[in-house]
């Protein structure tokens, strides 16, 4: 079985006929560029910035083509070209299950292009990001202002022509003003003076680095504005300037609380571009400790929404869990949190002897403890009145907005990567993907609780099937440090060995798009070699970063503790969310 | 006012050691960090054994300022204004590499460690630390606490930073 | 508040890992309705009168009153009485390992320095006066406040000259106290199981890892011997030596 889903295939043709119904581009416009059958990962055109919009209004509308999720948008640099810049945007049909990938060539004098909001509503904050990493000036969008780095910050950071280590000190005098969006204007019947409240970044409901201001009309939140940014930590860059192995603990530390996820995306993606299978052992332990980790995420997630509406009891219960947890993932790899638990090519070490009973063991745990969360929280009138109809938002809205993951799934899509696109074991088997209609606080509660125990059974099925023998990584010297004994005394091992380290792997020029499920949505990472042993450019695609744009929509309407109740039920994970 | 009494050195005995058993953290917490200082309040660590058991997130009411995770250029004058606002005594534990040091982020948007803006007492490394590791780092703070209490109160134990020549060495392992 | 079933089809699937993969649906876009405005949430009268939350209640006295009589163990360790205990591949405070006279195995090729992602690692080289060593460290320091503990540096080493111990008691008041230099990192529990962590060998594979060992890194007890004119002990007094520390 492979090791990672393989991207469905639309047949061109028909695409190309939805866009000939609609008429009126001109030619040369949409430009062919790659193809599963040639050799690319998903089919890949080149459209022209001017006929950008209407392409993709055609593509979001036309019915054999349904393309309604914008999964990502980035910008990628190409110093030695004519057209210096590429804007990128993924596609997703999630009728069709079909993925198509856009570029959108840029000239390093004129780095324009028009906004796709009116398209998705998804790509508000990835446009501001392709603004802010590489100075593409985008017409129409209500906000084109610095959105990862400070507004102190001079330069576009992913240019390749930046130096990494250049710093820039905030002063107070350029700190962000916010800017409302749809703020109604303010009546003469207003009795009440309208205020504008500042919640964060440092306040414990904000998770440490949101910073939400909002509106206030009396109670009422009439319009807010998010910044973030607090968290970014150059994560693309420093993929950039150390090697393929390298970047591993820097993936670990993005959605830090599932870290095992993000190993195994990045991984996953690497080998099918070295093309390269982890062996059975290796895929095997991956399921599993991927279904630990996203029980460990929706735990925090739980625990701490809360935490934030003041239910602290099951903050200690959920994270006991999590301890157990830390306890074989630290049996396995030696940390607990931020594990590195994957090579290329497979996992770090041979697992411990005691992988089975350990495992079974959490297992007999995680069920107790839930219950006793759920017989606290479920029919609990508090919760309720604080949680269900609060920031509902409907299926049609939450895919327009781009997001996936458990929060999609509460608002009546039922889109998951495991299912949709399997990729390790997960097309052998039974499990069954929650969905829920209500898309509010309560539903994206429990759809977390309604995971927690698929996960379960996904590893009891598991663990049934028993361990697979054989080593645990793959026996390629270019690929894999070699063994230690071979390395101690064959001087051929010893070369593969100083080679691997100094240069880094060589993965063959090229791009591709893989994705994951993790534990908050898809997650995605669009790599691009250039052939040597540092990545040319490595574009993660958080599952929060969509969701998190909607918030200002969400909390629309409300008071701040609907807002307090509402973020933490999106789990928003910095270290995702801002890379 | 009154001079040094016997009353009155008892007393600030008295108070020093309440002191120093009850610091009430500020968790600063950005990033990976704050899930480990999460797990040191959970029950499994438990840090209100050491007197920590009001996590307050507020600067007026708190001790010490854990500050746990990355932070960046964007973050910075908001970790100066919350450590001015704090009240005195107050004192500053930097968690995990990046708080420290930076970490293994040298890039252009990342603080090399918060003792540009702000004095640290207690640096703990790791990527996180574990749980043990910042309650070990607690510990020192606590020693640190006592001995300069002390010293200003005139006897004359010397700081602890000369006394500990590398905490690394420290613990519980042979010498 | 309505729960609705989960849409996808549930395929049959043999228990072993040969079944072959069953027909899904390719996508799972959930069917039929849903409300657009949430259902009004009717309370029934229990709820209504906060009952409930009498049921929360007791789920909480259980576990009170289980960890205060004693009845249930209760899950805090007890830390720094109680320590708990990590397995022998914790990513902890690293260690350089010596060879039997006392000097560190490292040759200063610096692999380590080159594989570290945090770049704490600083080594200067000197030239070691027996050509089988070449060269050896002079300055051997690492930044323990830079340092994410990946463990990158013992994967890389070809001498298995840093390994890790399972010590986690790390802490610095000043930034001159973290960079800890060859004499720190070279700590006499070098070699007591207990303490040691992430390293290239674990106990399952000792016997075969002990003779290797002995093999490769002893040229310089064997050279010394050989020139010193004592016999160099062959393979069947080192099996009986190896049995015996085994056993």
């Amino acid at each position: 079985m492979p090791a990672l889903a393989e991207p469905s295939r639309p047949e061109l043709a028909e695409l190309e006929r939805a866009l000939g119904a609609d008429g009126g581009l001109p030619e040369g416009a949409v430009v062919p560029e790659g193809d599963p059958s040639t050799g690319a990962d998903q089919p890949t055109w080149r459209v022209d910035r001017g006929s950008l919009v209407a392409v993709c209004r055609a593509l979001r509308d036309s019915p054999e083509t349904r393309f309604d999720l914008l999964l990502d948008a980035c910008g990628v640099d190409y110093p030695d070209r004519d057209d210096r810049f590429e804007a990128v945007y993924h596609l997703y049909s999630i009728p069709r299950g079909e993925r198509l990938r856009l570029k959108v060539p840029l000239s390093e004098d004129d780095p324009t292009l028009p906004s796709l909001i009116p398209v998705w509503k998804a790509a508000d904050w990835f446009e501001r990001e392709m603004f802010d990493m590489f100075g593409f000036r985008v017409e129409g969008h209500p906000n084109l202002s610095r959105i990862l780095c400070h507004e102190g910050f001079e330069g576009h950071a992913l240019r390749k022509d930046y130096d990494p280590a250049r710093r820039w000190i905030l002063t107070e005098d350029k700190m962000y003003t916010p800017k409302f969006v749809d703020l109604p204007p303010a009546g003469d019947d207003d009795m009440f003076e309208r205020m504008t409240v500042n919640i964060g970044p440092s306040h414990p409901a904000m998770h440490g680095t949101f910073r939400v201001m909002a509106v206030l009309d009396g109670e009422e939140i009439i319009a807010s504005d998010v910044e973030i940014g607090y968290l970014h930590r150059c994560f693309e860059k420093m993929c950039e300037t150390h090697t393929w192995q390298q970047v591993i603990p820097y993936t670990d530390r993005l959605n830090y609380c599932s870290s095992f996820i993000n190993n195994v995306g990045y991984c996953r993606v690497v080998e099918r571009m070295l093309g390269v299978e982890p062996p059975p052992k290796a895929v095997w332990a991956s399921t599993i400790l991927s279904e630990f980790s996203r029980i460990m995420d929706h735990c925090v997630c739980n625990g701490t929404t809360l935490v934030d509406v003041g239910a602290l009891t099951n903050f200690w219960y959920l994270f006991q869990i999590r301890e157990e947890i830390y306890g074989l993932l630290e049996a396995c790899f030696g940390a607990r949190l931020t594990v590195s638990g994957t090579r290329i090519g497979g996992l770090l070490a041979d697992l411990p002897p005691d992988f089975m009973e350990r495992s079974r063991k959490i297992l007999e745990m995680i069920p107790p403890l839930v219950e006793d969360v759920e017989k606290l929280i479920d029919k609990n009138r508090i919760w309720m009145d604080r949680s269900v109809g609060i920031s509902a938002i409907s299926g049609e809205d939450a895919v327009d907005w781009g997001w996936t993951g458990p929060c999609l799934r509460a608002s009546g899509v039922g889109y998951d990567v495991r299912r949709a696109h399997p990729y390790d074991l997960y097309d052998t088997l039974d499990f069954e993907v929650p969905v829920l209609y209500g898309g509010d606080v309560y539903d994206r509660y429990k759809i977390r609780m309604l995971e927690i125990r698929q996960s379960v059974s996904i590893i009891r099925q598991l663990l049934d099937r028993g361990m697979p023998d054989g080593p645990w990584i793959v026996d390629d010297p270019h690929v894999a440090l070699p063994p230690k004994d071979a390395a101690y005394n064959e001087m051929e091992a010893m070369i593969y060995h100083f080679k691997l380290i100094m240069d880094g792997i060589q993965v063959p020029a090229g791009e591709r798009y893989g994705m994951v499920e993790g534990a908050n949505g898809e997650l995605g990472y669009y790599v691009i070699s250039d052939g040597s042993g540092k990545p040319y450019r490595i574009k993660v695609r958080p599952p929060c970063f969509p969701i998190f744009s909607t918030f200002r929509e969400l909390i629309r309407g409300g008071s701040i503790s609907d807002a307090v109740a509402t973020l933490g039920g999106l789990n928003v994970i910095a270290g995702e969310l801002e890379r | 006012m009154i001079g040094e009494s016997w009353m009155t050195t008892k007393f600030e005995k008295l108070e020093d050691w309440a002191q120093r058993h009850s610091f009430w953290p500020f968790p600063f917490g950005t990033a990976c960090c704050a899930i480990e200082f999460m797990s040191t309040v959970s029950s499994h660590y438990d840090m209100s054994r050491f007197g920590s058991e009001v996590v307050r997130f507020s600067p007026r009411q708190s001790d010490i300022l854990i500050v746990a995770g990355t932070i960046n250029d964007k973050m910075a004058p908001v970790l100066k204004r919350i450590y001015d606002q704090m009240a005195d005594p107050k004192w500053v534990i930097s968690m995990g590499a990046c708080a420290c040091s930076g970490g293994f982020y040298r890039a252009y948007h990342v603080m090399q460690g918060i003792d540009e803006i702000i004095p640290v007492d207690v640096y703990v490394p790791g990527c996180p630390p574990s749980p043990e590791g910042l309650i070990y780092g607690i510990l020192q703070l606590k020693e640190k606490v006592a001995r300069d209490r002390a010293r200003e109160h005139g006897e004359g134990r010397p700081p602890v930073e000369e006394e500990v020549q590398s905490a690394s060495s420290g613990g519980t392992l042979p010498a | 508040m309505t729960t609705a079933e989960p849409t996808t089809a549930g395929p049959t699937t043999a228990g072993d890992g040969q079944a072959a993969p069953p027909a899904r649906p390719r996508t799972n876009v959930a069917v039929g309705p849903h409300p657009s405005e949430p259902e009004p949430k009717r309370y029934s009268l229990a709820e209504r009168l906060y009952l409930p939350l009498v049921g929360g209640m007791m789920v909480t006295m259980k576990h009170f009153l289980g960890n205060l009589l004693g009845r249930r163990k209760s899950y805090t360790i007890e830390y720094p009485e109680e320590r708990r205990e990590y397995s022998h591949r914790y990513r902890g405070h690293h260690i350089l390992t010596t060879r039997p006279d006392g000097s560190v195995r490292c040759v200063a090729c610096f692999l380590c320095a080159q594989a570290c992602p945090a770049e704490c690692i600083h080594i200067e080289a000197g030239e070691h006066p027996d050509e089988n060593i070449e060269k050896y460290p002079l300055v051997y320091e690492i930044d323990m406040l830079r340092c994410v503990f990946c463990g990158y540096c013992v994967d890389a080493c070809p001498e298995e000259a840093i390994i890790m111990s399972n010590n986690y008691d790390m802490a610095y008041f000043t930034r001159e106290q973290s960079i800890v230099g060859k004499n720190e990192l070279v700590k006499p529990y070098t070699f007591d199981e207990e303490q040691l962590g992430y390293r290239p060998s674990y106990p399952e594979e000792e016997v075969r890892r002990a003779r290797m060992r002995r093999d490769a890194f002893d040229l310089v007890s064997a050279a010394r011997a050989q020139s010193e004119g004592t016999r160099v002990p062959n393979a069947e007094e080192s099996q009986r030596e190896e049995r015996a520390q085994a056993g």
